[in-house]
């Protein structure tokens, strides 16, 4: 009994120093991405003074402003500032738009975490099972078209696709909704509970809003979704096949299992946590950003909002993205590595 | 980018003909799509973009507007009439009785000077125009004055054309006149409400802002109080779209009404759309080569004349500058009394070689040209780099931001640079020059920045002589000789910008919309606009 209950006591004592160490990293990493990112922007050629004032401005305009900013500091004190100000949970004002950075990204974020969510619900949904069929008609014709279509939706630029999405679905069948989250009618209809408008439109019972938004998501989602489908598809493929060839899934078959069990109940539960991992990446991707295809469908999410920031040189907000942004995948590795114990018991 | 921007456009091309227009926007809506990148400020104070002029033209009010068709025409605003001392050192305004603002709150001669003492007060950007009329931070409540509540008294504190801020009232929002109670409820840390103004406004005009969500959408209501009566239009909606693909997809599909900022190509296919009405508005602004007379090379004007003999201005203006600026070669913007015809400079290669060969260069010289990274600005910098190739000249192209092109400028760190600027917005002569000539000190420590002249090291003690004098001449006539004289001047001394072509605004409406009329100053008032359906 007390052999039993030290032994649990150590297993408990090394599972609270593993997960100290992982946030000890975690901190670390974040530190150094900030200090990166930092003194990176500070380097750059992009004056956030000139962004405010214009390139007309008189010098006394321009060295006002610079002041105020803080500009004047060292680097250092300057950095020192923001981490003290960080720790208070102040990202600081963005130029941009002259709010903090925090409201800003509460709002363009959700917009982004919609579609991405969405996104990578459909990619994950067609890519997993195409995968599996790829790999266990490998060779065959269903494989080569699998593989085409991934190939097809991994490599023509998704600007393209989204124009030409556009052009047939919206332009020419009227089918999706143009640029935007919602028709103009129904913008600020809806009260901002959740930012997520899918969400924000059903709990007020808008049912109107509610079908708008499906329609101006789905085809900018899909489009998404099919990029991140091809790279799903093309991993389990991958991995499925790794596993097909193993000498457990012979045994498998040997004992009499039907093809059913053997392809889902053996060699797709092995393959879980692998597709885990890329799964939480690819989202990952996703919630950094799908620049272009927030740029083709005029949506404000946090993709266009960082790399507006990064072109005015506004700091504050660039620096706030990027915490966000790593923040984002240190959470999903997180998420990721406590899935892995969860399915895999040789990692607990 | 720029090829799948590429692909989409062919795929455009090819695949829209005779797209029917399927949806319609509300009829007492006006959706715009504009890109609202530049967007940064709202307060009438610190405001920089034509896209947040427009938008502040129709939140707030001025004294006075100019005619959009004739800007030399000034319309009465909020003030009903004006009166020039006839020494010309001071300007009575007359306001309007009875004007309030949209919280309800009375409208007075107080608010309109105080609203010109913030603008000096916090001293951004667009206090620059009436510093350079010698107003200052602490002379401003002295020269600027409200005598009773609806007589406003500005004192010149030098000597100026007073037109010159008459204009300056009618195109800059530095005229607008805010709501100095509700700004003042929101004052922080003496900020003078500058914080709450970015997102927020106070005026008195025929919209009311409901909401901006920067980078994603601008509402605006009509005001059911405004003096001149009820806009046409019960919402103004604009939103960003920085896509001019999808602008267009949108015009054509009647789920937008106006577009701003498209490119050339979907400009020009607009202008076979039956459905589509396209406006062209000329802006002062204009299109210019510049070099650093800092850089020994172009310090002699025989370099300087050689440069300005491999611009081919004819091509330029042809093929490049369709639907973004008209062929303009005068530091003066067109369509003034004043301003001369075109000088008529032509590509001249042989005659560039002669001249480079009497400075010393026979066979050409390195250098740079910094231009933004966008159209219309690279597309002449790369003509301009294989016309001066020509000459032996080997210039390296070096794309940029706006920040950075124009940060190297006001750095004098460049040596060629393809821009756009010169003011402009007033309908004068002076507004030109004070841009694009004037140099009263070329030391580096006095940081003239806001004169592009100063930012090319070009100085002419003539040329700013005569500029000082035609500013305060009272006779019409001997004024404008006085501008054509330094015209003249400019181009015998051949300035360091070498102007290129007069800036144009395309403007892509639904062809159901009525009365838009786009303002040269980006003043565009939206309250007659209608649909006819």
């Amino acid at each position: 009994m007390s052999a039993l209950s030290l032994s649990l006591s150590g297993g408990g004592m090394r599972h609270v120093a593993g997960w100290s160490h992982r946030l000890g990293t975690v901190a670390v990493t974040l530190l150094g991405l900030l200090t990166l990112t930092f003194f990176i922007g500070r380097v750059m050629p992009l004056d956030p003074v000139l962004s405010i004032v214009g390139s007309d401005a008189d010098q006394s305009t321009y060295q006002q402003v610079y002041l105020q900013l803080g500009l004047d500091r060292p680097l250092y004190v300057q950095f020192g500032y923001y981490l003290r100000d960080l720790l208070h949970g102040d990202l600081g004002m963005a130029l941009l738009t002259g709010n903090p950075v925090t409201t800003d990204i509460a709002r363009v974020f959700p917009a982004t975490i919609e579609l991405a969510t969405v996104a990578i619900i459909l990619g994950t949904f067609a890519g997993v099972p195409l995968g599996v069929f790829a790999a266990t008609h490998r060779g065959r014709l269903g494989d080569q078209i699998v593989r085409v279509l991934s190939l097809f939706g991994y490599s023509v630029p998704i600007f393209w696709f989204g124009m030409m999405g556009l052009i047939i679905f919206y332009a020419w069948l009227g089918w999706a909704g143009g640029a935007g989250r919602v028709d103009l009618a129904y913008d600020g209809l809806v009260q901002s509970r959740s930012g997520i408008l899918l969400i924000d439109a059903a709990m007020a019972g808008e049912w109107d809003v509610f079908r708008s938004v499906i329609k101006h998501i789905t085809l900018p989602a899909c489009i998404l979704g099919l990029h991140s489908m091809a790279y799903i598809s093309r991993m389990t493929r991958s991995f499925m096949l790794a596993q097909l060839s193993q000498e457990y899934i012979i045994t498998a078959r040997v004992k009499g299992l039907s093809e059913r069990q053997v392809i889902w109940g053996h060699a797709f539960r092995n393959i879980l946590v692998q597709l885990l991992t890329i799964v939480a990446l690819a989202y990952g991707g996703l919630l950094e950003g799908a620049v272009l295809i927030e740029t083709v469908f005029a949506w404000p999410g946090f993709g266009s909002y960082l790399t507006s920031s990064l072109m005015l040189g506004d700091m504050n907000a660039v620096m706030g993205c990027v915490l966000l942004v790593g923040l984002i995948f240190v959470t999903l590795n997180l998420l990721a590595d406590a899935l892995y114990q969860v399915f895999d018991p040789r990692t607990r | 980018m720029k090829m799948p921007k590429l692909l989409g456009t062919c795929a455009i091309a090819l695949s829209l003909m005779a797209m029917p227009a399927l949806a319609k926007t509300p009829d007492d809506q006006l959706i715009v799509g504009i890109s609202m990148t530049n967007l940064l400020s709202l307060d009438p104070a610190g405001a920089t973009g034509n896209d947040v002029v427009e938008i502040n033209a129709n939140l707030y009010d001025g004294l006075v507007e100019l005619d959009p068709v004739d800007t030399s025409k000034i319309l009465p605003g909020l003030a009903e009439s004006w009166t020039i001392a006839p020494d010309g050192k001071s300007i009575s305004f007359k306001i309007r009785s009875g004007v309030k603002f949209h919280t309800g709150n009375p409208l007075t001669a107080e608010d309109a000077a105080w609203s010109l003492h913030r603008v000096l007060k916090l001293n951004l950007a667009l206090a620059s125009p009436w510093k350079s009329y010698g107003f200052t931070a602490q002379n401003v409540e002295q020269n600027i004055r409200a005598t009773d509540p609806t007589t406003l008294v500005i004192t010149l504190p030098e000597p100026t054309d007073p037109r010159m801020v008459i204009y300056t009232l009618g195109t800059s929002v530095s005229g607008n006149v805010l709501d100095r109670k509700k700004v003042m409820e929101h004052e922080k840390d003496g900020d003078l409400g500058r914080v709450w103004l970015t997102t927020n406004a106070a005026g008195s005009g025929p919209f009311v802002l409901n909401e901006w969500r920067a980078k994603d959408v601008l509402m605006m209501t009509r005001f059911d109080g405004y003096w001149r009566g009820q806009a046409k239009m019960r919402r103004v909606i604009m939103r960003n779209m920085t896509e001019s693909q999808t602008l267009r997809l949108m015009i054509e599909r009647g789920d937008i009404d106006i577009a701003t900022g498209m490119s050339v190509p979907d400009i020009e296919a607009m202008k076979k759309n039956p459905n589509a009405v396209v406006q062209a508005v000329k802006r002062g602004n204009i299109y210019y080569v510049a070099m650093s007379v800092k850089d020994s090379k172009f310090a002699d004007k025989r370099v300087r004349q050689a440069i300005r003999s491999l611009i081919d201005y004819d091509g330029i203006n042809t093929t490049v500058m369709p639907n973004y600026g008209i062929l303009h070669q005068r530091p003066v913007q067109m369509g003034l009394p004043a301003t001369l015809p075109n000088p008529g400079y032509k590509l001249d290669v042989a005659g560039a070689k002669k001249l480079l060969a009497e400075a010393g260069q026979p066979n050409g010289f390195k250098t740079t040209i910094r231009v933004l990274s966008d159209p219309p600005f690279i597309n002449i910098a790369t003509n301009l780099q294989s016309t001066l190739a020509q000459a032996g000249i080997q210039a390296e192209v070096l794309p940029g931001t706006g920040n950075q092109v124009y940060g190297a400028m006001r750095d004098r760190n460049f040596e060629i640079i393809v821009g756009r600027g010169g003011g402009g917005a007033e309908p004068h002569p002076h507004s030109s020059l004070r841009a694009l000539v004037y140099n009263p000190d070329n030391r580096d420590e006095a940081k003239l920045t806001n004169f592009q002249g100063w930012r090319t090291s070009f100085i002419s003690p003539e040329i700013n002589a005569l500029i000082e004098k035609a500013e305060v001449e009272k006779d019409a006539k001997k004024q404008i000789e006085m501008y054509q004289e330094i015209q003249k001047l400019y181009d015998s001394q051949v300035g360091a910008i070498i102007p290129v072509s007069q800036m144009v605004d395309t403007v892509v409406m639904g062809k159901d919309i009525r009365g838009y009329v786009g303002h040269p100053a980006a003043t565009t008032r939206l309250r007659e606009v209608t649909k006819q359906r």
